[in-house]
């Protein structure tokens, strides 16, 4: 019964990280058949300067966007907790971003943008700041990519997070009452340690999103300006697909694979340890 | 008491404006949809638009063939979620409920694609649909042609797979009462007749939310769609607003209007399904 769906899942997922790991040790290029070269692929991404940034970019991109938007899912959630008659609708005009396609937000963004007559800039001359270039500045270009996802993908933590938080008995915030603990005391006694497996299953998924982090900044900046926004996805379909360099980008991939099996093996090692000490 | 109160009322500012904020962008999107240039590109801001004009949504219509687009985006959406939910119950219910031989190194295999981003096997897949046999010119060994690139069925093949799907299913059947599949058998029943008659009826749940999980993000896909197609014929919508950004020109209102009518069926949908999206999420976010 579980042909089907294990067929395809065979097709398409795993006869390819077989293929991609093969095709990376070749000179593949979609008109001529592949030549193997061994680890010439890798030894040329060691010194390609536009992938050593891109994996830069990525890393600093997953940071710098998954510890905010977790922290304001998080902070949503705890003050959404409540009993209220707008909740839903509170909730939900948080939620819509998430929506959305990526395109559309990035188009939207684009706009809000805008160094001549977007949005952000007439806010903040409005309030006495100079104003900036945003995306075309190779200075705040990858900033501004990330506050763009925070704000299209905060909704989703807060969902997860709700739910988490609808799972804490409310005894023990009596317990914890009753003994004086304040809100924060709370929070930290509580509601964080017994979050811990909805914090770690948002890790682990939002790694895996934020290291293919790619439609935002083909739309938005095409990876530029100076490169500073290229990521690893970006330069895999820019050689894969636009130069046809498919050997070389199958082995970008398999540099991306490994280390999203590897910080996911990792999350879950130091993950799983937390979580047997808390629960008790 | 009083204390009480002032609370309240703090965290009532507080989660108006954040809620605010957060849909802001949107909003803006929308009312932009009705200005005009000049008013998009003036120096001094307004929510509203002066006048409502449909202008902009009348160009973006005659920009492109928008009923193609359209129906695309649909019939790949559609054919998807139908194969996905009848592939992924089927699979999930085999995983919660019939031990077989290595379903458990299956399964745990299958949790691979959920640790994994999708564009990793990217490449390989296209290479594959490139090579499916018997299409688009190809013979039995899949050489000669250019297989299934640039065809619709091209882009939904791949996208029906996902470890997603199985994975949610199963956690779902595992908390059906095991009584029900003892009294069906008990009856003479087989797996099947088991699946489709006892389970699939009381799957509602699962089914809907798995639609529109799967739904949402086949609408919203934006990269397989891209390195699929080539002709015009076989956009999607998503692809087809990328026509109104050039290098140098960018048609603001045109724009804004097209990403409009693109979000709209699916901010629709979420608040017509709310309750489904929102335990769809809760169930997958856990365990």
């Amino acid at each position: 019964m579980i042909l089907p769906a294990y067929f395809t899942f065979t097709c398409f997922i795993l006869v390819p990280i077989f293929l991609i790991v093969y095709y990376s040790l070749t000179d593949y290029n979609m008109f001529a058949s592949p030549n193997f070269n061994s680890v010439k692929n890798y030894m040329r991404m060691a010194t390609d300067e536009d992938f050593l940034k891109s994996v830069q970019n990525t890393l600093v991109y997953s940071l710098f966007y998954l510890i905010p938007q977790l922290s304001l899912g998080l902070l949503f959630a705890v003050l959404l907790h409540r009993p209220s008659r707008f909740i839903t609708v509170l909730r939900s005009a948080i939620y819509i971003p998430n929506v959305i396609s990526m395109v559309c937000v990035s188009m939207a963004w684009l706009w809000i943008f805008n160094p001549t007559f977007g949005v952000l800039n007439h806010v903040i001359s409005a309030i006495g700041i100079p104003e900036q270039t945003w995306l075309l500045d190779p200075a705040m270009a990858l900033g501004c990519i990330i506050v763009m996802s925070i704000w299209k993908s905060c909704g989703y933590s807060m969902v997860i997070y709700l739910s988490g938080l609808t799972g804490i008995p409310a005894s023990l915030y009596e317990a914890a009452r009753i003994d004086g603990a304040g809100a924060f005391r709370q929070f930290t006694a509580i509601t964080w340690p017994m979050l811990k497996p909805t914090t770690f299953f948002l890790l682990i998924t939002g790694i895996v999103n934020s290291f293919s982090v790619f439609e935002q900044v083909n739309i938005m900046t095409n990876g530029g300006p100076l490169r500073s926004t290229t990521t690893i996805v970006h330069q895999i379909y820019r050689r894969g697909f636009l130069e046809f360099k498919m050997g070389y980008a199958s082995s970008m991939a398999v540099v991306l694979l490994i280390f999203s099996l590897l910080i996911t093996i990792l999350v879950f090692k130091f993950g799983s340890k937390g979580q047997d000490t808390d629960i008790s | 008491m009083k204390t009480q109160r002032a609370y309240t009322i703090i965290w009532t500012i507080l989660v108006v404006s954040i809620a605010l904020v957060a849909i802001l962008p949107v909003i803006m999107m929308f009312f932009a949809s009705f200005k005009t240039l000049e008013e998009i590109r003036s120096a001094d801001f307004r929510l509203l638009p002066k006048a409502l004009s449909f202008e902009n949504y009348r160009v973006a219509f005659e920009t492109g063939d928008w009923h193609i687009y359209y129906r695309n985006s649909l019939v790949i959406t559609s054919v998807t979620v139908a194969f996905a939910l009848l592939f992924n119950s089927i699979a999930g219910f085999a995983f919660a409920r019939l031990n077989f031989k290595g379903s458990r190194i299956l399964f745990l295999l299958l949790l691979i694609g959920l640790m994994m981003p999708p564009q990793v096997t990217m490449l390989p897949t296209f290479l594959i649909m490139a090579k499916f046999p018997l299409a688009g010119g190809n013979n039995l060994f899949g050489a000669g042609g250019h297989g299934l690139i640039n065809t619709i069925p091209g882009i939904i093949i791949p996208l029906v797979s996902g470890s997603y799907g199985v994975f949610l299913c199963k956690q779902y059947y595992e908390n059906f009462p095991r009584s029900i599949d003892d009294a069906a058998l008990i009856d003479g029943a087989n797996k099947w007749q088991l699946f489709f008659l006892i389970y699939v009826p009381n799957s509602r749940v699962i089914l809907v939310t798995l639609t529109l999980l799967k739904g949402l993000s086949v609408w919203n896909d934006y990269l397989w769609p891209l390195v699929m197609t080539s002709s015009e014929s076989k956009r999607t919508v998503q692809l087809a607003l990328t026509m109104f950004t050039s290098e140098n020109v960018t048609q603001w209102g045109p724009l804004m209007a097209a990403a409009t009518f693109v979000a709209a069926p699916m901010i629709i949908l979420f608040l017509f399904t709310q309750k489904y999206f929102i335990q769809g999420i809760v169930t997958t976010g856990l365990k």
